[in-house]
């Protein structure tokens, strides 16, 4: 081991040690907290904690280098991952909130009065949260990886193991702090080497400020090399694929069950939006730096090393080559690398950068760490809600009402080592990058629960038999549009990641036509939509609104 | 317990809706207007880089979080109009929470 290694190494394993003795110490104060009222996270260290949960190894490790490789077109991750959030602010939480069931099956069961709704809902939770951890697993992969200098496959076996004793080793319930914790370190990661690379390129440490001529500069070589401008709009794909994947992004965003589920932790409407508004801030400042984290890199990539002889090329590269996301081949036998004979896997970019960089051992260790981070708490979230739509609302609301809380419980943890097994399994080949695997998840989320919950809350006309036909009818279209699109037959060259723009607009038809030619849900439903119009002081009951002024019913 | 007349319960909704309406519109015209529009918009330059560009990366998601806290302010505001009081929201929300 060198000592680049041990430095990462140690670096890793310290977070793990604090990650794992908050967990200790918020338990033990739970449970003495358990009989006293729950007074709910403040919306600040709310939103906080939905950043950790939110931004994965997709965010952290992938987005950068799509940016890196796509150029403009790699933005509709940055807009779509952000301006989810203000669907999900304006259109879902709050009125979820008030509804007061916070897993989507729960939900989705209770306001249609219906089981073969609710069976549905779990399982598509089930099928979407699966996608997504793939994507997870094999992020985690890309860093032990290139941790122990092997191929990513091998860190990937590592990663599920490690995955999979963190989440089953209980204490995930109540993780706020957990996260919170993560939040703080995958945030100081990410942004420590931009803001050296930032003083290194251009003397500012402001990298949001000074990025935009270093566009500009990379847009100048590109056309002096005879490629499109890095700034150039819709040279990688067709404007249609990044409408539809903006859309299905957004749309994807606020349906995602594991991301509902944060809006739990707080206390009434307002905090609601108070917790989304903190939540994007906070998800922010990473995904207004990782532009300038593609633009820094791409730009030391082509002045630095593209131009350097064969034979003098810097250390990184030898180790990233092992890993297999890194290729360089001298194709005209010149003797000098040149910067189209550099094929950059997306995966490694925002790993690679400080060394890139030459930012020193301790910045790669914390980027490693951060990296780490991001994974854990994604994925974490992912396994509960995994094994809360099996244990919860299939076991338990479908199977056996009767069961004890130890048999729910042995049945969560089963879900747990099941998917992350095969999960696993699947990521070790992983069929796509990660920011494309976790583009899929995002479709089937839209595709699947955006209309029926939207529709849900605001059109109390809507029915259990629309729900039912809007997810089923939503969910194939998805997954059939995606396997078409991987095997190149598209629509107005939609790719396979912007399934959702066909997947959400099947998905309302189907529920309001289906609604409207049924008969309509039953009274008290339709109530309690009405309900959610108003704070909680306010109650609709009979046609008529009462508030709630303390002086009894 | 004390009736609302309907008037106002309607009032209420009414304002909230409108806030979310603008909102969202201002969230997409920023984002897929000026995408809509990209190549209308990189003649112009802003901070060193095409318009469009800048807008996908920074001034899209800025105006997002704007936007957010602009409207928990703002909502805020309408909530105490209509006299709401959020510590009476947070003993009835908590005590209706479905558990388990």
């Amino acid at each position: 081991m060198d000592a680049q290694t041990l430095v990462s190494l140690g670096l890793i394993l310290a977070t793990f040690a604090l990650y794992i003795g908050i967990s200790i110490f918020n338990r033990a104060k739970q449970t003495s907290d358990f009989y006293v009222a729950s007074r709910g996270i403040p919306p600040f260290w709310n939103g906080m904690a939905i950043g950790g949960d939110w931004m994965s190894a997709a965010s952290f490790i992938g987005m950068a280098g799509t940016v890196l490789a796509l150029g403009y077109d790699g933005l509709a991750y940055i807009m779509g991952w952000t301006g989810g959030y203000l669907l999900l602010t304006f259109l879902l939480a709050p009125q979820l909130r008030k509804y007061g069931r916070f897993t989507v099956p729960e939900f989705i069961g209770d306001r249609f009065d219906s089981n073969p709704a609710r069976l549905i809902a779990a399982i598509a939770t089930v099928i979407i949260s699966f996608t997504y951890i793939i994507g997870q697993l094999s992020g985690s992969g890309v860093v032990i990886g290139r941790l122990f200098s092997i191929p990513a496959m091998y860190g990937t076996m590592i990663g599920v193991v490690i995955i999979a004793i963190y989440a089953t080793l209980g204490g995930m319930k109540g993780v706020t702090w957990t996260q919170v914790a993560q939040y703080i370190i995958l945030i100081v990661a990410y942004i420590i080497p931009i803001v050296f690379m930032s003083l290194q390129v251009s003397g500012n440490p402001l990298p949001w400020l000074t990025y935009g001529n270093v566009v500009d500069e990379i847009g100048a070589i590109d056309q002096e090399l005879g490629l499109s401008e890095y700034f150039a709009p819709f040279a990688e794909s067709d404007k249609s694929q990044f409408i539809a994947l903006l859309f299905t992004l957004m749309v994807g965003t606020s349906a995602l069950p594991h991301v509902i589920v944060r809006f739990y932790t707080v206390t009434t409407m307002k905090a609601a939006r108070w917790s989304g508004a903190w939540a994007l801030l906070f998800i922010g400042f990473l995904y207004l730096s990782a532009p300038a984290y593609a633009a820094f890199s791409r730009f030391i990539l082509m002045t630095q090393v593209a131009g350097q002889p064969m034979d003098e090329l810097p250390g990184w590269t030898d180790s990233w080559i092992n890993t297999g996301l890194l290729e360089i081949a001298d194709q005209d036998g010149d003797g000098v690398l040149d910067w189209t004979e550099i094929a950059v896997g997306n995966d490694m970019v925002v790993m690679a950068t400080p060394e890139i960089a030459n930012l020193g051992m301790f910045v790669i260790g914390l980027v490693a760490a951060g990296a780490m981070a991001a994974a854990l708490s994604t994925a974490g979230g992912l396994l509960i809600t995994i094994s809360s739509s099996f244990a919860h609302d299939i076991y338990y609301r479908l199977m056996n009402p009767k069961a004890t809380d130890q048999r729910r419980l042995n049945a969560g943890r089963i879900a747990i080592v099941l998917s992350t097994v095969v999960a696993g399994l699947v990521a070790l080949d992983p069929p796509g990058v990660i920011t494309q695997i976790v583009a899929w998840a995002f479709a089937l989320a839209g595709g699947t629960f955006f209309p029926v919950l939207f529709l849900g809350v605001w059109w109390k006309r809507m029915n259990s038999k629309g729900a039912v036909a809007g997810m089923l009818v939503g969910l194939a279209s998805t997954l059939c549009y995606i396997f078409l699109a991987m095997n190149d037959i598209m629509l107005f060259g939609i790719q396979d990641t912007g399934a959702g723009v066909i997947g959400v607009p099947i998905n309302f038809l189907a529920c309001v036509i289906v609604s409207l030619v049924t008969a309509p849900p039953a009274q008290h439903l339709q109530d309690d939509v009405i309900d959610l119009r108003y704070p909680e002081q306010m109650t609709y009951k009979d046609g008529e609104v009462w508030m709630n002024d303390g002086t009894g019913k | 317990m004390k009736k609302v007349d309907k008037e106002v319960a309607d009032a209420y909704f009414r304002t909230r809706t409108t806030l979310i309406v603008i909102f969202l519109s201002i969230g997409f015209l920023v984002s897929f207007g000026v995408v809509a529009f990209a190549e209308f918009f990189s003649q112009f330059k802003f901070l060193g880089v095409e318009f469009h560009y800048y807008m996908g990366s920074q001034g899209a998601v800025v105006i997002f979080i704007l936007c957010l806290f602009l409207n928990a302010v703002l909502s805020d505001n309408v909530d105490k109009k209509y006299g709401i009081d959020d510590d009476a929201n947070a003993s009835i929300s908590s005590g209706k929470t479905v558990d388990h």
